[in-house]
C-alpha cells in the first residue's frame, strides 16, 4: 500500500509529470524534462519526475503537471526550459496563478480562483475519459504505475470467468470494432472461438496510417499496458496461444513503449506459461511493419507477418476461420483492445451507458487541420460533428471560416456545414458519404480549394495502393489525373462524369477497403461542393483562389504608391512600371509565386 | 457438398469451389481476362465480377468461394456497367500497339470483350486477321486500319481490301502517334492520308483535333506539343 501511495503521490509527496508523447516531444518536452530533473536536484528537492503520455491537449504541449500534498494539482501548458525554474518556485511557494488548469481545488494556494479546473475548460468539459483515463497520469514505461491505477484488474476478473462468459460480457457491452468498419467484437471472437484449428492467433492492429489520426499512437504511448491487457483477455476468450502486435515503424515511440510493456508483463508473469495460475499460456511478439498504408488491411497484415508482400486477398474465408498461417485469427484495433480491458475491469453496464442504440460507448477522435484547438478527445458516440468542432475544438482559427470537415482519413468523406448536425456513428456517417474510419477529423477552412483537397487525398491513396486489383491501381490514377486537369484549368464537363463513374467502379469492384473507400473524398466533395468543381471547369476560376493556374495577381492602381518593392522582389521580372509611375503585372510572365503579395507594404496586390 | 443458385439454376459443388467454376458446371459463361487456372488466380482484372444477391456486393467470381445457399447473378445492368468500366479502365493504361502485339494473328480477348460491352478505343488493326507480312500497308496501300475505331470485324481486310475508315477515327493521341509511325515506315505521306481522311472522318466532332494530331506527328513533334 505504501508503494501505491508513493506511485500516486511521488517521493516526498511531490510528483512532477511531463507530457512526453510524440506530440510533446516534437515541441521540446525532452529538454523540459531534463531541465526539471536538474532544477529538482539543484533545490535538493525530494520529488518523483516521470514521463507520461499525451492527455489529448496537443495544442498546449509541452504540458507539465505538478502535484504536492496540500496543494491543488496544477497543469502548466507550453512550458519551456527557461520558465521551468520559475514555475517550480511559484508552485512550491503556493502560487498557482500561472497554471493552465487545475485538477482539484484545495483553497490553500494563491491565485487558485483565477485558474479554471481541468473539467471546466471547453476542450475537456464535453469529454468522457473512459479508455483514455490513464493518459497523462501513469508512467507508460512502468507496469507498477499501471497496476497502482487499477491495471490488470480486468484480466484477473476475466480469468475468473469462462471464455464464453467473457465473450458474453463483451456482447452485452455492445462494443464494436474501433478500427473503422464497426464489426461487433464479440461476434468476431465467437466465430474464431468455434473455428477449427490450432494454434489460434490474436493480433493487435497498431498500424495506424491515416494522415490526421493518432488516437492509437496516443493510447499506446500513454497507456501501453491497457492495450496489452486487452490482448491477453482476447487471447483467453478465443483460446489463442500466441499474439502479435503489429506496429508502424514510423511510430517508433509507440513501438518502443509496447515492446517495453510486453517485456515487463513477461517479467511479472502476465505473459508466458500459466498466467496468474489460470492455466492460460500466451505470449506476444511486437512486429514492426515497414509502413505501407495497406498493411492496416487485415489480410494484407497477415501476409506481412507471414513474410510475404503485403497485399490483401479475397475474403471469405475470413481471418477468424482462416487467418495467420492458415489458422483462426482475430485482428483487433488498439482502441478496441483498450476498451476490452476497461470493460472487463469496470463492467459492461458502465460502458453501455454511453453512446447510441446501435453504437455503444465512447470513441477517441483526433481533431486536426484548421481547428483552433487540436488534439485527441474522447466523447460518447453519437455526439454531433458541430459539438466536436465548435464546442470542443473551439471552431476554426481566427480570421477563417469553416468550410468542410474530412472525416475518416484519406478514405473518408468531406462534409459541408449543412451536415454538421449529423451525429457521429457508424451508420449515419456512411449514409452521408463519409466513414467513421479510425476517427480522424481534418477541419478545412475557406482558404482551401475543395478540388485541391480532394486531389491531396487521392494522391495519398494512389501512392498507397498496393497495385493488386485494377479499380484501385488504375482508378485512383485516373481520378488523380482528372483532378489535376481540372485544377490546371483544362477540365471539361465530361470530366465530372469520369470522376463519378470511375469512383463508383472503384467503390463497387475493389478488392479491399482501401480501394473501396479511396474515391470517397472525390465523390463526397462532388456531392456537396459541385459548384466549386463547375467554377473550375466552366469559368476557369478557383473560388478559393488556391489553384495557381487559374489565378492572376493584379495590382490595384488606386492603392499602389509606386514604391517598386514588388518589382524588385519578382523573381521573373513580370512586374513593370507603367506610364503613370505605378506598377502592373504581366500575366504572361507571372509564375504566381505570390512574392509580390507578401512584399507590398500597402496591400495593393490582390488575387484576381 | 454445398448448394448454390446461379442465375436461377441450382447446382451442388464441393466447398471451396469458386463461383466461376460452379457456373462453368452449369454451362454459364462468365467473361474473364486475367484468370488462368493453375498459373494466375489473383483476381486483378475485375472483368469476371458477379453480384451476390443477398448483400448486393460485386465480387470477382474467379476468387470468391461458394458457400451453402449462395444466390448469384452473373448478368444484370449493374454487373455489365462494372464490367464495361473495368474494360475502359484497362484500356486507359493499355499500350495500344496492335501492330507489334505478340498476340497479333491470334485471338484478342480484350477486343472481343470491348466489342461485347461497347467500349471503343482499339483500332481496326486489332481486328485484322492477317499476319504482319500480309499487312496491306507493306504493299504501299493506304489502309486506315491503324486510325479507325474497331468493331466491324475487319470485313474489308478479309476481302483483301484496305480499310476506308467508315467507323470514324480513334481519338487517343498515343494510338494516332503509333499510326503515323507506321505510315512513315511504309512511305505513306501526310497528303495521301489527309486526302483519304475526309471521306468518313469529317463528320466526326473530333475531326479537327485528329487532323491536327496527325499533321503534328508527321512533322515529328512530340505528343505533349501536339496535344496542348
Amino acid at each position: 500500500m505504501r508503494r501505491i501511495s508513493q506511485i500516486k503521490n511521488g517521493r516526498g509527496g511531490v510528483k512532477i509529470s511531463v507530457g512526453m508523447g510524440s506530440c510533446g516531444l516534437a515541441v521540446g518536452a525532452r529538454e523540459v524534462y531534463q531541465t526539471i530533473e536538474k532544477e529538482v536536484e539543484l533545490r535538493g528537492l525530494e520529488a518523483t519526475v516521470i514521463p507520461v503520455g499525451c492527455m489529448g491537449l496537443c495544442y498546449a504541449e509541452p504540458l507539465v503537471e505538478i502535484h504536492k500534498k496540500g496543494l491543488p494539482d496544477a497543469i502548466y501548458s507550453r512550458v519551456t526550459p527557461e520558465i521551468v525554474g520559475k514555475i517550480l518556485d511559484d508552485y512550491l511557494n503556493g502560487d498557482v496563478s500561472g497554471a493552465f488548469a487545475l485538477r482539484d481545488r484545495t483553497g490553500s494556494a494563491k491565485g487558485e480562483s483565477e485558474v479554471p479546473l481541468l473539467e471546466e475548460i471547453d476542450f475537456y468539459k464535453h469529454q468522457v475519459k473512459w479508455v483514455t483515463r490513464n493518459c497523462g497520469i501513469v508512467n507508460p514505461e512502468s507496469i507498477e504505475d499501471y497496476i497502482a491505477y487499477g491495471g490488470y484488474l480486468g484480466l484477473s476478473k476475466a480469468l475468473e470467468l469462462s471464455p464464453e462468459e467473457v465473450i458474453e460480457e463483451i456482447k452485452k457491452s455492445g462494443l464494436r470494432g474501433r478500427g473503422g468498419a464497426g464489426f461487433p467484437t464479440w461476434l468476431k471472437w465467437s466465430i474464431c472461438r468455434k473455428a477449427q484449428g490450432e494454434p489460434k492467433y490474436v493480433i493487435c492492429n497498431a498500424d495506424e496510417g491515416d494522415p490526421g489520426a493518432f488516437m492509437n499512437r496516443m493510447l499506446a504511448e500513454a497507456d501501453p499496458h491497457r492495450v496489452l491487457e486487452g490482448l491477453i483477455i482476447a487471447a483467453y476468450a478465443i483460446g489463442a496461444s500466441y499474439g502479435y502486435i503489429f506496429v508502424r515503424a514510423e511510430k517508433p515511440l509507440m513501438a518502443d513503449r509496447l515492446e517495453k510493456a510486453v517485456n515487463e508483463a513477461r517479467r511479472y508473469g502476465l505473459l508466458g506459461r500459466n498466467i496468474l495460475d489460470s492455466g492460460l499460456n500466451f505470449d506476444v511478439e511486437v512486429v514492426r511493419s515497414a509502413g505501407a498504408f495497406v498493411c492496416g488491411e487485415e489480410t494484407a497484415m497477415l501476409a506481412a507477418i507471414e513474410g510475404r508482400r503485403a497485399m490483401p486477398r479475397q475474403r471469405p474465408p475470413y481471418p477468424a476461420t482462416y487467418g495467420l498461417f492458415g489458422k483462426p485469427t482475430i485482428i483487433n484495433n488498439v482502441e478496441t483492445l483498450a476498451h476490452v480491458a476497461t470493460i472487463m475491469a469496470d463492467g459492461w453496464e458502465r460502458f453501455a451507458k454511453y453512446g447510441t442504440e446501435k453504437s455503444k460507448g465512447t470513441k477517441v477522435f483526433c481533431i486536426t487541420g484548421s481547428a483552433k484547438r487540436t488534439g485527441a478527445v474522447e466523447v460518447p458516440i453519437g455526439i454531433t460533428i458541430r459539438d466536436l468542432i465548435f464546442k470542443i475544438a473551439g471552431g476554426v482559427r481566427e480570421g477563417r471560416r469553416f468550410k468542410a470537415v474530412q472525416i475518416g482519413g484519406p478514405s473518408g468523406g468531406c462534409l459541408p456545414e449543412s451536415m454538421l448536425d449529423l451525429p457521429i456513428d457508424y451508420e449515419s456517417l456512411t449514409s452521408a458519404g463519409a466513414i467513421m474510419g479510425s476517427g480522424g477529423l481534418v477541419v478545412i477552412d475557406d482558404g482551401n480549394c475543395i478540388v485541391d483537397v480532394a486531389r491531396f487525398f487521392t494522391a495519398f491513396t494512389m501512392a498507397e495502393s498496393c497495385g493488386k486489383c485494377l479499380p484501385c491501381r488504375v482508378g485512383s490514377k485516373i481520378l488523380y489525373d482528372t483532378l489535376t486537369r481540372i485544377i490546371e484549368g483544362n477540365g471539361s464537363e465530361s470530366d465530372l462524369e469520369v470522376l463519378e463513374s470511375v469512383g463508383r467502379f472503384m467503390k463497387n469492384a475493389s478488392l479491399c477497403a482501401l480501394g473501396q473507400t479511396a474515391p470517397n473524398p472525390v465523390l463526397s466533395t462532388l456531392r456537396y461542393f459541385r459548384e466549386e468543381y463547375e467554377a473550375h471547369i466552366k469559368e476557369r476560376r478557383c473560388p478559393a483562389k488556391v489553384c495557381k493556374k487559374l489565378l492572376n495577381y493584379v495590382i490595384v492602381k488606386d492603392v499602389c504608391v509606386g514604391c517598386g518593392l514588388c518589382a524588385k522582389q519578382c523573381p521573373v521580372g513580370a512586374i513593370v512600371e507603367d506610364v503613370d509611375g505605378k506598377y502592373r503585372i504581366d500575366p504572361e510572365k507571372c509564375v504566381r509565386c505570390g512574392q509580390c503579395l507578401i512584399t507590398c507594404p500597402r496591400g495593393a496586390v490582390v488575387k484576381g | 457438398m454445398v448448394k448454390v443458385v446461379i442465375d436461377g439454376k441450382e447446382v451442388e459443388v464441393e466447398p471451396g469451389t469458386t463461383i466461376l467454376e460452379a457456373a462453368e458446371r452449369l454451362g454459364i459463361k462468365i467473361p474473364t481476362l486475367c484468370y488462368y487456372p493453375g498459373v494466375f488466380g489473383e483476381a486483378t482484372c475485375r472483368v469476371c465480377v458477379v453480384e451476390i444477391v443477398k448483400s448486393g456486393k460485386i465480387v470477382p467470381s474467379c476468387a470468391f468461394p461458394v458457400s451453402e445457399g449462395l444466390v448469384v447473378e452473373t448478368d444484370n445492368d449493374r454487373i455489365r456497367e462494372n464490367r464495361r468500366l473495368a474494360l475502359e479502365v484497362i484500356l486507359a493504361i493499355h499500350k495500344i500497339k496492335c501492330q507489334s502485339c505478340p498476340r497479333k494473328g491470334g485471338y484478342c480477348e480484350l477486343l472481343e470483350l470491348c466489342r461485347e460491352y461497347g467500349v471503343e478505343g482499339i483500332p481496326v488493326c486489332a481486328e485484322c486477321p492477317l499476319h504482319e507480312d500480309d499487312c496491306l500497308l507493306v504493299k504501299g496501300e493506304l489502309c486506315l486500319g491503324p486510325l479507325t475505331v474497331s468493331g466491324c470485324g475487319g470485313i474489308c481486310m478479309y476481302e483483301r481490301r484496305v480499310c476506308e475508315g467508315c467507323r470514324g477515327p480513334v481519338t487517343r493521341s498515343d494510338v494516332i502517334e503509333e499510326a503515323v509511325k507506321l505510315y512513315m515506315r511504309y512511305g505513306i505521306n501526310l497528303d495521301r492520308v489527309l486526302a483519304k481522311l475526309g471521306k468518313y472522318y469529317s463528320s466526326s466532332p473530333q475531326y479537327d483535333r485528329v487532323v491536327k494530331l496527325i499533321t503534328g506527328f508527321f512533322q515529328g513533334k512530340s505528343k505533349e506539343v501536339v496535344d496542348s
